[in-house]
């Protein structure tokens, strides 16, 4: 290699060293920014610090780091009675269980439905109902919150004093009746799915439900994985509607996200809840990392779903 | 196994988009129809029109006696082989070849022997268990025939099913799907853009260009005789040449004029069918010659060329060339002036020779240099023929006489003119005698050749007719264009009245229930419309129906004349025609529409009340060019 070539090439690989250590330092910082509350609650979940006369420390202190760990919080949590409610965390962890399993079935089935109804059927005003659809998933879902409250309220399904556990049945309503209004992500895949597979199922005898149930849908895996998640996790997550929806009142019925968020702003007699509302935080993130880390090669194909030609 | 029959079938989009114009044709069973053409030529959507997954715009489609516009594809007991083999990629191949009869709800015991039959005759037994992805691609073509197989269709559709295999896989698959449709003795219909697919399986060929049919015929009759020069370029590899020429008349030659200054000399007979007014030096043709009907020489004989490329197939050598005896410039269009010829047991041609073609003479294919339609049709369209006009008299053909009135008003002051005669206007008659020179059976008639001196008169004759007999005939003037100095004064008379109205309905109870009838209305005459015809056109034009204005054609011979006390379109008579043969009245109605009707000799009526029935009329679109019913 002649000088000029070799200077070339260490001004080259210096450049890219700068580049690469300038990248780094950036995403360092970003991550640092990004965990730093991630962690914060990991370790405030497991905090376990007595005041000198005994007393739990359960409310934010001073070290980031714990002087003592344990599962103090967890335990206080599964046993505590919260706002005269037994067991109240596991009742609310419950309540959210079942309404994000039956949104997540609703919901499912709506969005894979209508999205197979817009990819693969002709009809009038297809194109102007996506546009519409469109447009209207550009304004944020809670602006219909006070509207959707005051129709639940009409029908008895939120706020309803002789029948309070209705606001959960209004609330799997809340979530599940503008799912399929998201089915974007889902028609995409269903469009790189061959026409000619629908069309040689209805030469073969099959009306447009056969051809869905028995041919789209075992072809759909990933986007019925990634589907099922993200209506999963909706509710799991949502504190707005389910606040709104079934109200301060009857903690019996609260999600957990309602809950946790009681305990810290709440009206309890025992303000002192930091360290479990954080190890109630690490509970409810539970299934929904574990579910990911599994299901993530399929999430990873649905999300990309029509991206590329298959 | 069944016929199918498309009347008049159109596609049209929503956007207006003409995909498939006036598609007709009657496919007998046990027929293999190939439709051929290039992308965007409409054949699959024809194909995927007769399956049911396209919607028909307008038009009747026939699967036996059935019509099955409105029909399910499930429904119309037909069986479509997909390009991309449309196999069902979770399902085994025994799953997929099962599934469709299960949807029918077969007995599973049936459904096994039938897939283990196709499977048998398809050779793909071992694959049974197998899923598609595990397939060869030939293997999955059997798979989606097998699938189609099981079915025992009435018709198979197969929309090119060869276009994903390669070169070798697709001639074996050709051979196997001919075999196959002589043992199943079903009717085919094979979708393809490759002519060689076309013309080495299909027992009859549908060529199609932008959504028009272009030709229906045979293979050989596609070869032979095509249309136009785009079924000539179409049928054939490598295609057939063109050049622009002239052709020139002298006595029993004629002089093919090529634009580069050559010229070739061919006898009169072999293009004797090719009408005079073509033959003056002047009107400009297109020459079309195949590859392999040129003869190469190099003495000086016929169009001259430089070679400019040699293939060697082995069995065969085609050799490029352009006219003219220097290479010039090079240029990928070079249209109209490169040759193209194919040549069997020859290689003693290099490149930059400088060598001779002589198309063999009676492959030679002329097209009209703007319509592209052939000059040489197999019954010639119409006889140019000479004629003066005396004193109430025709002189033609050798023979005087008596000028019809309807003609003689026209064309009083003009004593030279040419007429234009259709061979089925030649009838058995005393007015005119000739020899007959040549007795042709063309399209299962016989084609005579009646001598008028130095040409030839083309008359459809008898069986009873053959050669050397004098043949006496009288004209139809009224299919006659009579010209005079390239104008045309007299038009033929056509075997349709149009008028022009509106559609309209009303509604009635009848034993209780609500009924619709529908109209045409021409001015104040109402004619009720067959009810499936007016739910046709309903379902077409949709409520704008009522508002449109609509074609509407009835066969002359099925106007009537009518009392006044009966329902009937007043006319008033402007004209009378006397063509001898026949006698037209021409009339106008209220609202100024003018047309001819059949009148008796001796009528002399000023106003007439006519009539006709609905199920006589054919509609059509003022809109787009589309017949609806």
């Amino acid at each position: 290699m002649s000088n000029t070539a070799k200077k070339k090439f260490s001004s080259q690989s210096r450049n890219r060293r700068i580049s690469l250590a300038v990248t780094y330092t950036i995403l360092v910082v970003m991550a640092v920014i990004w965990l730093i509350p991630l962690v914060w609650i990991f370790i405030s979940a497991f905090r376990c610090e007595y005041q000198p006369d005994g007393t739990f420390i359960g409310r934010v202190t001073s070290n980031f780091f714990p002087r003592a760990v344990g599962f103090e919080n967890f335990r206080l949590l599964f046993t505590e009675k919260y706002y005269g409610v037994d067991h109240a965390f596991i009742r609310w962890i419950a309540n959210t269980l079942i309404i994000s399993v039956i949104d997540c079935i609703i919901s499912t089935f709506l969005v894979l439905s209508v999205a197979y109804c817009i990819a693969k059927l002709k009809f009038k005003l297809r194109k102007a109902f996506m546009n519409i659809t469109m447009i209207l998933g550009l304004f944020p879902g809670f602006m219909s919150m006070i509207a959707i409250y005051f129709l639940l309220k009409s029908i008895g399904l939120s706020g309803n004093p002789d029948h309070p556990e209705l606001s959960l049945v209004g609330l799997v309503l809340a979530y599940s009746a503008g799912a399929g209004l998201g089915f974007q992500i889902a028609k995409g895949f269903f469009d790189v799915i061959p026409n000619a597979l629908v069309e040689s199922a209805k030469l073969d005898g099959c009306t447009n439900f056969k051809v869905f149930w028995k041919i789209i849908l075992p072809l759909a895996k990933p986007i019925i994985i990634y589907q099922a998640l993200m209506s999963f996790t909706g509710p799991w997550m949502d504190f707005i509607f389910a606040k709104v929806i079934i109200g301060a009142d009857n903690a019996k019925y609260w999600t957990v996200s309602v809950g946790l968020y009681s305990m810290l702003f709440g009206t309890h007699p025992d303000t002192n809840l930091f360290t479990q509302f954080a190890a109630g935080c690490v509970i409810v993130a539970i299934p929904i990392v574990t579910l990911f880390m599994f299901l993530q090669k399929y999430y990873v194909e649905g999300v990309t779903a029509g991206a590329v030609k298959g | 196994m069944a016929n199918l029959k498309l009347s008049h079938i159109y596609k049209v989009y929503d956007n207006g988009h003409k995909a498939v114009n006036d598609f007709s044709i009657d496919i007998a069973d046990r027929e293999f129809i190939v439709f051929v053409g290039p992308s965007g030529c409409g054949k699959s959507t024809t194909l995927r029109m007769i399956a049911g997954l396209e919607t028909i715009t307008a038009g009747d489609l026939f699967i036996g006696d059935t019509l099955v516009n409105d029909m399910e594809p499930k429904d119309r007991d037909i069986a479509m082989v997909f390009q991309s083999y449309a196999l069902y990629p979770h399902m085994s191949v025994y799953e997929n070849m099962a599934f469709g009869l299960r949807n029918r709800k077969m007995p599973e015991a049936e459904i096994k022997e039938r897939v283990m039959k196709a499977a048998k005759m398809l050779d793909i037994v071992d694959y049974l268990d197998r899923k598609p992805k595990q397939m060869s691609g030939g293997q999955r073509q059997r798979v989606a025939l097998g699938r189609a197989l099981v079915r025992d269709p009435k018709v198979f559709l197969l929309d090119e099913p060869l276009s994903n295999l390669d070169a070798k896989l697709r001639a074996t698959m050709r051979a196997e799907i001919t075999a196959l449709h002589k043992s199943l003795n079903t009717t085919f219909i094979y979708v393809t853009h490759d002519q060689v697919e076309a013309m080495t399986m299909g027992t009859r060929i549908v060529v199609m260009k932008l959504g028009y049919v272009q030709q229906i015929d045979t293979p050989m009759n596609l070869y032979n005789s095509p249309y136009n020069k785009f079924v000539a370029g179409f049928i054939g590899t490598p295609q057939m040449n063109f050049f622009d020429a002239t052709l020139k008349r002298n006595n029993d030659k004629v002089t093919v004029a090529f634009s580069n200054g050559d010229s070739i000399d061919v006898p009169y007979e072999a293009v004797s069918k090719i009408d005079k007014n073509y033959l003056d030096g002047e009107k400009p043709v297109t020459f079309g010659i195949r590859p392999e009907h040129i003869d190469i020489n190099k003495d000086g004989e016929g169009l001259k060329f430089i070679v400019t490329g040699v293939e060697r197939l082995g069995n065969e050598t085609i050799i490029y060339g352009k006219l003219g005896d220097h290479l010039g410039e090079f240029t990928m269009k070079d249209e109209g002036n490169a040759i193209v010829v194919k040549l069997v047991d020859r290689d003693d041609l290099a490149v930059g020779d400088v060598v001779y073609a002589q198309p063999k003479q009676n492959k030679l294919h002329f097209f009209d240099a703007e319509t592209e339609i052939t000059l040489i049709h197999k019954i010639p369209l119409y006889n140019t023929v000479a004629a003066q006009i005396g004193a109430d008299t025709l002189v033609a053909l050798g023979s005087q006489t008596a000028l019809p009135e309807a003609i003689g008003k026209a064309i009083s002051k003009k004593d030279k003119i040419e007429l234009a005669i259709p061979p089925q206007a030649i009838v058995k008659g005393n007015d005119f005698r000739l020899r007959v020179a040549r007795i042709e059976k063309t399209d299962g008639k016989n084609l005579a050749y009646l001598q008028d001196g130095e040409n030839y008169l083309f008359a459809i004759a008898d069986d009873d007719v053959s050669e050397g007999d004098d043949y006496g005939f009288s004209l139809l003037y009224d299919k006659i264009t009579v010209k005079a100095g390239g104008e045309t004064i007299v038009e033929p008379i056509g075997d349709e009245v149009s008028l022009e109205g509106r559609f309209s309905k009303k509604e009635a109870r009848e034993n209780g229930e609500r009924v619709l009838h529908f109209y045409y209305d021409i001015g104040k005459y109402s004619i009720e419309a067959e009810k499936e015809n007016g739910y046709k056109i309903n379902s077409i034009d949709k409520d704008h129906c009522y508002v449109y204005t609509y074609r509407y054609a009835v066969d002359r011979d099925k106007i009537r004349t009518v009392s006044a006390g009966e329902d009937g379109l007043d006319v008033t008579v402007i004209e009378r025609l006397d063509y001898k043969n026949v006698c037209f009245a021409k009339v106008r109605t209220e609202d100024g529409q003018e047309f001819l009707i059949k009148t008796d000799k001796n009528s002399t009526d000023s106003i007439l009340r006519i009539a006709f029935d609905g199920a006589d009329v054919s509609v059509y679109s003022t809109r787009i060019d589309m017949k609806l019913c």
